[in-house]
């Protein structure tokens, strides 16, 4: 009997590409597949993204699974949630994995809840145990720690990576040509209990987007100063963000929040000033290419993660820096 | 309508981040568990918003009994704080592992729900800050048949609506989003709650003189199968960060800015 198929499931961004992430699981689970002799797919809920066939078989899946139904056309937690059922039942995977963004959190431990699977998030690595099951690790405490669970115990596991547990990485020896299944599925009974009264309006460029950031934390010491934070953003070309204690605080809005439950970045500079470098915090930041660091205690966290450090006060620092990058 | 809060106990994160910083955090014998004896055992904040959630309910006016339930090995003392702050009821889930897996904690709160009456709302907290998992809300939501919404900031009665129904404002990455959902729900609740309300002195007198009612696993009836564990935790480990930070040089706050700007220049990482 072949091995139970390793499955990545992704859907269609507004952006009419693949969901953030698709590119990372597909290189997990392509190491998995390999691992244990299992088939690689890639299962796409809703309007099948140009992107699609093209991604997949160049992460070197066997298949693209395609589940096309009114009902998944936008983002739809209890519409999902039924078809990926559906499909589990029929198609018994070994693991779906899924990239981790906040609306994996409706529908990832919700299909282990529904189909009795064993569900892990915060992934950073799934990989065959000695006893040649499958474990993954995940982080805790906001990565202060990691946790290694033995998968084992369920017919089946859901695993949601983190967005910044590993690289992409093309499959060695040229892409696949995977075939094109469409899967059937039957959500005409299904009706969305939650209804949306007003729906969330981003305004302007995001955090996630950004390529350089500027955060400001408690150290600014007053919401007057984070003003800095602003103008020094503005100046490099970047966006501004904060640590939570500051928008618990009320100083700048919950958008702005970076880290484990705020946004999750990857800029190619982020510069953060009067952070402590909480892992909780590190969580949102810590794939940025280049850390720079502001802060009074020359034994923070943070200048452990970062590559160039600036001891002193950031309200001295900051009107320094503004100056010199308009320069 | 009947309000259960689902209160867990964790090591103080802030405690474990300061172990962490210093490097002193450490694995016990057992391969999984931190050791460390003077880390303070608290409730997880999240669900100490979510119970505040509850208690704005019922300051609003909104009719409610509500009880806060958990799992786990030593939890009188979270619960008589739940009981401080406001609840009605509070019930211990006794489980030793210390740490569990969270499906059978899972499957234990939802029987527990069902059996103790229903509810027409579960809160939960958004995650609990030691396995930041944000699972259990879930798996609790699949087990009895509830509508799930996440991260909850604030959370009122809809006004005029035929059944009871929930006006609940979630944080999203894009911003603010309010929905509705008819009761019964499971709502989880994030930080952006704000901060929740301190005990007085005579309710933690009173508290004191609670105490939880015990659930085991045998007066649930569960069948066997749920309380076999999904994932089983076999190792914990504290990652290494690989720190290369070239500290800037600079006598005055102008020069160390313009070493930085100059070094980014070089990099190419600002124009
Ligand atoms: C479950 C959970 C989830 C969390 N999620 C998040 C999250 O998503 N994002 C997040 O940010 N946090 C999060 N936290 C909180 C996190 O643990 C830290 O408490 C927080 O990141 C600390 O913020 P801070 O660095 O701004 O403040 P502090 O830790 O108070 O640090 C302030 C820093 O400023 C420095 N400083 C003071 N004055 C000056 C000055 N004049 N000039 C320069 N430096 C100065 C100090 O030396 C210190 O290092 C979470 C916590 C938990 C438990
Ligand atoms: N052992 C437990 N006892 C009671 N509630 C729990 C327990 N574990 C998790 N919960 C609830 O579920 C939420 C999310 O937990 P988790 O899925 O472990 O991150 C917590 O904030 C609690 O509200």
């Amino acid at each position: 009997m072949d091995a139970k198929p390793i499955v990545v499931c992704t859907w269609n961004e507004s952006q009419g590409g693949l969901t953030v992430g698709a590119e990372e699981a597909l290189t997990l689970g392509r190491g998995v597949a390999g691992a244990t002799g299992a088939k690689l797919r890639l299962l796409v809920l809703g309007p099948l993204p140009e992107a699609a066939m093209e991604t997949a078989g160049r992460f070197g899946a066997d298949a693209v699974d395609w589940i096309e139904d009114a009902a998944l056309e936008a983002f739809s937690p209890d519409a999902y949630v039924e078809a990926l059922a559906g499909y589990c039942q029929q198609e018994s995977p070994a693991l779906v994995l899924f990239n981790q963004a906040a609306d994996t959190r409706l529908v990832a431990p919700r299909l282990a809840g529904r189909v009795g699977a064993g569900v892990v998030m915060n992934g950073v690595d799934v990989s065959v145990g000695e006893g040649g099951g499958l474990q993954a690790t995940a982080s805790a405490y906001g990565g202060d720690t990691q946790m290694v669970y033995e998968l084992s115990g369920a017919p089946s596991y859901v695993v949601a990576l983190s967005a910044n547990a590993l690289l992409p990485e093309p499959a060695e020896g040229g892409p696949t040509e995977p075939e094109c299944r469409v899967i059937s599925s039957d959500l005409s009974g299904v009706q969305e209990r939650v209804r949306v009264i007003e729906q969330a309006r981003a305004e302007g460029p995001r955090l996630e987007d950004a390529d350089i950031i500027v955060s400001g934390g408690r150290g600014l010491g007053g919401p007057e100063n984070y003003k800095l934070i602003e103008q020094l953003a503005e100046a490099l070309g970047g966006l501004a963000g904060a640590s939570r204690p500051i928008v618990d605080e009320g100083w700048v809005d919950s958008s702005q929040q970076v880290g484990l439950t705020g946004k999750i970045t990857r800029p190619a500079l982020y510069l953060a000033a009067g952070i402590s470098g909480a892992s909780q915090h590190m969580a949102g930041c810590s794939a940025a290419k280049t850390i720079v660091a502001i802060n009074s205690d020359p034994d923070a966290a943070i200048f452990r993660y970062a590559r160039y450090g600036l001891v002193g006060d950031c309200l001295e620092i900051l009107p320094e820096l503004i100056r010199a990058a308009r320069q | 309508m009947r309000i259960v809060v689902c209160v867990k106990e964790v090591l103080d994160p802030d405690a474990v981040n300061n172990y962490a910083l210093a490097g002193r955090l450490e694995i016990g014998e057992d391969g999984k568990s931190l050791t460390q004896t003077t880390i303070p055992r608290l409730m997880n904040g999240f669900d100490e918003q979510a119970l505040e959630a509850a208690l704005r309910l019922r300051d609003a006016g909104v009719e409610c009994r509500i009880g806060a339930v958990s799992v786990g090995p030593d939890t009188a003392t979270i619960l008589k704080h739940a009981a401080a702050l406001g609840a009605d009821e509070i019930a211990a889930l006794p489980m030793d592992d210390p740490t569990p897996d969270y499906h059978v904690a899972a499957a234990l709160l939802a029987a527990y729900i069902r059996s103790s009456g229903d509810a027409d709302l579960v809160l939960c907290g958004r995650q609990a800050s030691d396995d930041d998992q944000g699972v259990v809300p879930a798996l609790i939501c699949e087990a009895l048949g509830m509508p799930l919404v996440t991260n909850a900031r604030a959370i009122e009665l809809a006004p005029a609506a035929d059944e009871p129904t929930l006006r609940i404002t979630r944080v999203t990455p894009d911003g603010d989003e309010v929905v509705e959902v008819s009761c019964p729900a499971v709502v989880t609740v994030s930080n952006e709650l704000g901060e929740p309300r301190y005990p007085t002195a005579a309710k933690k007198i009173a508290a004191r003189r609670m105490k939880p009612e015990i659930i085991t696993p045998e007066g649930l009836s569960l069948p066997a199968e749920t309380l076999r564990p999904r994932v089983v935790a076999q190792r914990q480990f504290v990652p290494t960060v690989a720190g290369d930070c070239e500290f800037v040089p600079g006598e005055s706050p102008a020069e160390l800015a313009e070493a930085l700007v100059a070094r980014l220049r070089q990099d190419s990482l600002i124009q």
